[in-house]
């Protein structure tokens, strides 16, 4: 028998293997992957008083019985870092009293990060809420009012108007609104002071400066911590 | 012949549809990726409920470590007008004017190409005194210079008119001829403050009293979005 075969052209496949594209690929994606940020961080907006001096009868003083001031402070470690869960709020009303008075009516109260009782931040809110209380009253309602959709049937729309009206309230003078004046001593942990400036938000309060610590300031802040040891 | 004929299997798999699958995930990556900048220092910011995204464009971020460097990030417009390079072209010569107008007996100057090598450049933070030895550099040294160096001078000063540098790069970047950027930084908008969460209150109270002090009073500050624990 003749051999049919070597006069038959071999046959060539056609297809092509893609197994190392795909491992070419795949590694690709892995470099992509790694190297985007998906989440974009956040700001938070700020806006402090000029450093310009201002002539006193200028000055827009702060009813005293609206003012809170709130003092952050913190521990150091030894490589000069805050502790970011370490730290002590120190708070009081009103005006700081003169500097006769501090010893025998020290107003300050103060308030641990981190305590049994949930740490500085619930107490610190339950405080403000408090004081804030005629402005989250209603912007509960306002709440209220925005989840059933009751200002638009569009979810945009809706958002929108709820928005300024809730910037309305914040910032309607005919309400009680408080004062919070914000200080940090030089140990504190930057941490803390955006944690509180948070609580301004969350508790809708419109008004709220960062201040310089004061010398009474400091002073009562030594006596709180004598008294308690 | 009545042998039974077994069909030959294929054992290769087909890798197209695979193949498909993966290019497609690749071109989705490739086009929403946005590449980390390549930051001196890392810092973890810290957490914060607000909901508002810091801007990709018209940006200056002020990098503060914990120690107390201050490193500066410029990032220009998107728009083909106000691009990053052109920006920051602009802004190290309007700094270098005003650092030689504060030191006439020291008077820097630099070349074109020197300026167009830092407009190539996302952070910087070295004395202006330093700049010109630093941009002449290859990449892997400037870096190791930034972590090392002093970062940009920053002291407490309240005097307007007689800022240190951080103050007249923050000027400069005012009076670029980016009028969106200037309009940014008004608003407050523009300038973001990138400190780590442990940075102890006093470092970053002299960037914010030096923003004051040259009337920049909105700015804004770089957080992390909250994990609620409540």
């Amino acid at each position: 028998m003749a051999r049919k075969d070597t006069s038959r052209q071999k046959k060539f496949d056609t297809r092509i293997d893609f197994t190392p594209m795909v491992d070419m690929n795949m590694l690709l994606i892995t470099f992509f992957m790694l190297c985007t940020t998906m989440i974009k961080s956040q700001t938070l907006q700020i806006a402090l008083p000029s450093n310009e001096k201002v002539e006193e009868e200028q000055q827009n003083k702060v009813k005293q019985s609206e003012a809170v001031t709130i003092i952050i402070d913190g521990k150091i470690d030894d490589k000069g870092l805050s502790k970011p869960d370490e730290g002590m709020l120190f708070y009081y009303d009103g005006m700081p009293p003169a500097a006769t008075e501090i010893l025998t009516n020290n107003p300050m109260k103060k308030v641990e990060f981190g305590n049994g009782n949930g740490g500085a931040l619930p107490a610190i809110r339950e405080i403000l809420r408090e004081r804030n209380k005629e402005v989250v009253k209603k912007i509960e309602l306002l709440k209220k009012d925005w989840k059933d959709m009751k200002f638009s049937n569009k979810e945009e729309i809706n958002d929108s108007i709820y928005q300024a009206k809730a910037k309305e309230i914040r910032n309607d003078s005919t309400l009680k609104r408080p004062v919070i004046i914000i200080k940090a001593t030089p140990n504190a942990s930057y941490a803390h002071v955006v944690s509180v400036l948070d609580e301004m938000q969350i508790n809708n309060i419109s008004r709220y400066q960062i201040d310089r610590i004061g010398a009474i300031d400091s002073a009562m802040m030594i006596l709180v911590q004598g008294q308690a040891q | 012949m009545g042998k039974v004929k077994v069909k030959k299997k294929e054992t290769r798999i087909d890798m197209t549809a695979m193949s498909d699958v993966t290019v497609l995930l690749l071109t989705f990556f490739m086009l929403t990726s946005t590449f980390l900048q390549k930051e001196p220092i890392t810092v973890i910011t810290p957490p914060s409920v607000s909901e508002e995204k810091v801007p990709d464009q018209n940006l200056v971020s002020v990098l503060v470590s914990p120690e107390g460097k201050v490193y500066l990030a410029i990032t220009g417009s998107k728009d083909s007008t106000y691009k990053s390079e052109t920006v920051r072209g602009d802004i190290l010569k309007n700094m270098v004017k005003s650092y030689n107008e504060k030191h006439p007996s020291n008077k820097i100057s630099l070349t074109n190409k020197e300026v167009e090598e830092f407009s190539k450049i996302g952070a910087f933070g070295v004395p202006m005194s330093q700049m010109k030895k630093w941009l002449a550099m290859d990449i892997e040294n400037r870096d190791k210079a930034l972590e090392q160096g002093p970062g940009i001078p920053i002291n407490m000063n309240e005097d307007p008119d007689n800022p240190n540098e951080f103050q007249m790069w923050i000027r400069a970047a005012y009076n670029s001829l980016n009028p969106e950027l200037q309009e940014t930084m008004v608003r407050g908008k523009g300038i973001a403050i990138k400190a780590d969460q442990t940075t102890p209150y006093s470092v970053v109270n002299i960037v914010m009293d030096n923003l004051q002090t040259i009337k920049m009073n909105k700015f804004s500050l770089m957080t992390a979005l909250k994990t609620e624990e409540e």
